[in-house]
């Protein structure tokens, strides 16, 4: 049990300044309830359904490429990581730990995506496997967004670059909309960008229409799985650098 | 068993194609606080995170209890703790949180680990502040806290990189009192730092490090025995007149003169015009002993 306790451990150590400045998680929750509110008053149940799935899958993603990653990095520029790896603490232990941390960022997400599908009377078989996905999700971006911070020379301002770079990947792709509103030829394109397979796999679950053929999303997540962690593993040493 | 706690042969780190250590070779007992001396960027803190298993050396050899760095990284890493330069204490947490869960996160049960950071805002003094978040703590209080962070861990070697940098005198002196009670307690520590005083007041063995290379080791004042000088006379040069020194550091409108005997630096004073010019006298220390031997046997920028 030593273990969990270390990983509880870290979670505190990284994650209490979400809890000491509770006003990002109540802006978290604005923007989640807002954004529903928006596409329940247009009138579109579809689009909720739609929503419930952003919800899980791509906040987390954005969980992972903004908190996780900046957290990892804040860490390292405040040499704490360096303290970590001359301890007991492993580098799985640092990153659950991490992650847990974080989690209190996703309440708003995954409160009101199951309330959003309990009120919508969506079957609720397929959450599990949409937080299951939900994993992959935060740690693909979270995977992402650090193979670029780590290549950094003086990472200090990582916000700089998780913002946009979440922006870019969760606002602009077929994600809040659906990938068939693409012509054909740009739905294979946007499965290049990887919260869109991410989505599409979601929506897959969810029953709910997808823009492609399921294998080719699994193609895509495969792929920038596989490219994103060598680039991580790379530069995300644990010590021996 | 060995009877060193750490042990360095020849450790070398390229950076690129700069060498940012080029030899350092250093031997510490266990049980003994020894300090590695010398000004910004001869390799201390390079040699730290050698030594701590967070950079991979170049070449040469280095064991901390016995075990390669290389090789026995991770059963090391259960032995030891580390204050980085420059470490930052998390301004979300308050004292006793920052200690209490860094304990529980390197695998203290959390009773213990209550206990135990209850302990050390006691010994630190932080009692007044120990339920206050991080950003209304002075510089002062947060390296407390970072020092807390590392040494309630009870490590058997701790390694420190600058822990008294920009600490008052009183604060330096809680932190010496702690490392020494450590220290008598059977924990390795080995400490960086330019503050030649630091050394000498608090460690067992000196370990000098100039260009990336050990230049000595030894105990603090048998490092101090190699001068050739006995006492150290810092005058203003207004008062010096036609009055012939020796050996002498030129600092502007001061003087550090070097006096190898009793007479010699009474001598010295005697002849002055005014008494007033004379601003302190004393016995050589570490911090000359440095300047002499990192100058090949001379004092820099002498004047006879």
């Amino acid at each position: 049990m030593q273990w969990l306790r270390q990983i509880l451990g870290i979670a505190v150590l990284n994650g209490k300044w979400i809890l000491r400045q509770p006003l990002w998680i109540f802006q978290s929750f604005i923007g989640v309830i807002g954004l529903t509110i928006t596409l329940f008053a247009w009138g579109s149940s579809l689009a909720l359904s739609n929503l419930v799935v952003a919800y899980l899958v791509i906040g987390s993603w954005g969980l992972g490429l903004n908190i996780v990653a900046q957290t990892i990095g804040w860490n390292r520029v405040g040499h704490a990581y360096e303290s970590y790896v001359a301890s007991p603490i492993t580098l799985p232990i640092y990153f659950l730990g991490t992650i847990l941390g974080s989690m209190p960022f996703f309440s708003a997400h995954l409160s009101t995506a199951i309330v959003i599908s309990i009120l919508s009377q969506m079957d609720l078989a397929f959450i599990p496997l949409a937080l299951l996905l939900s994993l992959i999700s935060l740690i693909l971006g979270a995977f992402l967004s650090l193979s670029i911070i780590l290549r950094l020379r003086n990472p200090t301002n990582i916000s700089a670059i998780t913002n946009p770079l979440n922006t870019l990947t969760t606002i602009l792709p077929p994600i809040y909309y659906p990938l068939s509103f693409l012509q054909p030829v740009l739905r294979n394109l946007a499965l290049a960008v990887p919260t869109v397979p991410l989505m599409e796999i979601g929506r897959w679950l969810a029953a709910v229409p997808t823009g492609q053929e399921i294998a080719l999303s699994l193609t895509s997540l495969i792929v920038w799985t596989v490219i994103v962690t060598v680039l991580v593993a790379k530069k995300l040493r644990w010590g021996l650098e | 068993m060995t009877d060193y706690a750490i042990n360095t042969t020849k450790l070398c780190k390229k950076y690129g194609s700069t060498w940012g250590l080029k030899g350092s070779t250093f031997k510490v007992k266990r049980g003994e606080l020894a300090v590695l001396v010398g000004p910004n960027g001869v390799g201390k803190t390079t040699t730290v995170r050698i030594l701590t298993t967070f950079t991979k050396p170049s070449d040469g050899k280095a064991e901390v209890l016995g075990m390669d760095v290389t090789r026995d990284y991770k059963n090391i890493r259960k032995r030891i703790a580390y204050l980085p330069q420059g470490f930052e204490v998390n301004n979300n947490l308050t004292p006793m949180e920052s200690v209490k869960w860094s304990l529980v996160a390197k695998g203290c049960r959390l009773s213990d680990a209550k206990t135990r950071s209850e302990k050390w805002m006691q010994m630190m003094g932080l009692e007044k502040c120990q339920n206050r978040v991080g950003w209304t703590l002075s510089g002062g209080e947060k390296r407390k806290v970072a020092v807390s962070m590392t040494l309630a861990t009870d490590a058997e070697v701790v390694f420190l990189d600058e822990p008294t940098t920009g600490l008052d005198v009183e604060a330096r002196h809680i932190i010496w009192k702690i490392i020494r009670e450590l220290v008598s307690n059977g924990t390795t520590v080995l400490l960086t730092t330019h503050d030649m005083e630091e050394g000498e007041t608090i460690a067992d063995s000196a370990v000098l490090m100039n260009h990336g290379k050990t230049v000595s080791q030894n105990t603090p004042q048998s490092l101090v025995n190699v001068l050739p000088y006995k006492y150290r006379v810092t005058i203003e040069k207004d008062g010096l007149g036609e009055v012939k020194v020796p050996e002498a550091i030129d600092l502007g409108d001061r003087l550090i003169i070097y006096a190898q005997s009793d007479e010699e630096a009474r001598s010295l004073m005697a002849d002055l015009s005014d008494e007033s010019m004379i601003l302190s006298v004393g016995k050589v220390g570490l911090e000359d002993a440095y300047l002499y031997l990192i100058n090949n046997g001379e004092m820099p920028a002498c004047s006879g």
